[in-house]
């Protein structure tokens, strides 16, 4: 079998330019998850059943369906609805986020739960209000034991980027499917798309086991 | 200073504390023994409302803190904890735990917060660990900052909860010298703790607990040398 590495090399800049999308895409999933995913935490933490509801049902719902048909509902339906019109690397970036938010959300929650409450009780017994024992005492400790998890949550949200070429958006799959498409050959291409995102994954691994040590985390 | 009146406490259907009435005076230092799961601790844990109180009032230096209108953690911040287990802040180091709740709660600036931290550690006698982190430490030294945490409120009474049970034996001595010298300046302080010779020679008072209710109490030599009741004199004849 004769391999055709020029049709890599043909494809180079544009895998080059599908890699940056995969990135900026991913790192708005994971920013958005997180943020979105804090409040969600708290919410599904609330002594009130009544408040948590809609949080626990947010997350049953998010991590209960496909990825895949959770982006075709809100490409084709959803944000077309709310939004008039939409593209493809906004409904990938709207589908990561929400997507992932329900992950860190229950990642931000198991952290907070594994504090001792004797942490709190002390806080609580210097005069600390819940505001400032949850800001100074419980967050940085749960945060802290939130990382590798999180480090996780991002580079499944990384690999599950790829399924915005199933929607047109120009990812490393996207241009992949595109070489395969034009030159009728299977290998070249899907090798490279492979190869890319594993370059991705192992480097985001290195820097997250970086971070780990130099936050010593436990 | 503290005023105790028909205080009950369940947890469900378990009633740990049925009718609890005790007057602590200011610069007293009461002694709580008792069996375990005699109430003693949630008894404690009531006095600041660490524990929720299901009925009666407890008033310390004239206000109700089971008075659902009062500011719950301005009332806390006057009254100093101690616990078993340290709690100390694992990820603030020695001088930052005891700012902490100095700068967020009394609202001092970092500075004086720091001076008045270092004082305090120069006190329970461990300046030398102001920058180290509380893994480092061993649990005497543990507490002994956790004492001092405390202290850095300035609070109006002091409790404590089994302090030393979870101490190495060689370590016990150094958290009550810090006690005993901190009862020695007047502080009010209730200590709910196993260490007998503690309460007969700092306590001005000792109470004894049983099944929820306070069976007696008197002065140390008085209740050591000459209990009333059977169910004190049992507990005493097995740790005595």
């Amino acid at each position: 079998m004769d391999f055709r590495s020029d049709i890599i090399v043909e494809y180079f800049p544009f895998f080059m330019e599908g890699m940056g999308l995969t990135i900026l895409m991913s790192v708005v999933g994971v920013l958005m998850g997180c943020i979105l995913g804090f409040f969600i935490a708290l919410g599904k933490m609330s002594p009130i059943l009544i408040v948590r509801l809609p949080f626990i049902w947010y997350i049953n719902f998010l991590r209960g369906t496909p990825l895949l048909v959770q982006l075709f509902l809100f490409h084709y339906a959803a944000l077309p609805a709310i939004l008039g019109s939409t593209t493809p690397v906004i409904s990938v970036m709207v589908t990561l986020s929400l997507n992932s938010s329900a992950y860190v959300a229950e990642i931000f929650r198991a952290g907070l739960q594994s504090i001792d409450k004797g942490q709190a009780e002390a806080a609580h017994s210097l005069g600390m209000n819940k505001f400032q024992v949850m800001r100074h005492v419980l967050l940085p400790q749960a945060f802290k034991r939130s990382i590798p998890p999180l480090g996780n949550e991002f580079i499944v949200l990384l690999k599950d980027s790829s399924l915005g070429a199933m929607i047109a958006a120009q990812d490393i799959l996207y241009w992949g499917r595109a070489a395969s498409g034009q030159y009728l050959r299977v290998w070249e291409p899907y090798l490279m798309v492979a190869l890319i995102y594993l370059v991705l994954t192992l480097s985001l691994t290195y820097l997250l086991n970086y971070l780990e040590r130099r936050l010593d985390v436990k | 200073m503290i005023s105790v009146r028909h205080l009950k406490k369940s947890f469900g259907d378990l009633e740990v504390l049925k009718d609890i009435n005790v007057d602590i005076k200011q610069k007293e230092v009461v002694v709580v023994i008792g069996p375990s799961g005699s109430g003693k601790s949630t008894f404690l844990r009531c006095l600041n409302l660490i524990e929720s109180v299901t009925d009666g009032t407890v008033t310390i230096d004239g206000e109700e803190l089971t008075d659902k209108k009062v500011d719950i953690n301005k009332l806390r911040a006057e009254v100093g904890m101690v616990f078993q287990q340290f709690n100390l802040f694992p990820h603030k180091t020695v001088l930052e735990n005891i700012t902490l709740p100095i700068v967020t709660v009394k609202k001092w600036s970092k500075q004086d917060a720091e001076k008045k931290a270092k004082d305090l550690l120069q006190k329970v006698g461990l300046l030398d660990k102001a920058k180290v982190y509380p893994e480092s430490l061993s649990g005497g030294q543990k507490q002994r900052v956790a004492i001092a945490r405390a202290l850095g409120m300035e609070p109006k009474v002091m409790l404590f909860d089994e302090p030393t049970s979870a101490l190495d034996p060689e370590m016990v001595g150094e958290v009550l010298g810090v006690m005993k010298q901190l009862a020695e300046e007047g502080m009010t302080m209730v200590v709910v703790t196993h260490e007998m010779g503690f309460a007969k020679e700092v306590g001005d008072r000792v109470i004894f607990m049983d099944e929820g209710y306070v069976v007696e109490e008197n002065e140390p030599k008085q209740l050591f040398d000459n209990p009333q009741h059977d169910r004190t004199k049992a507990f005493l004849s097995k740790v005595l």
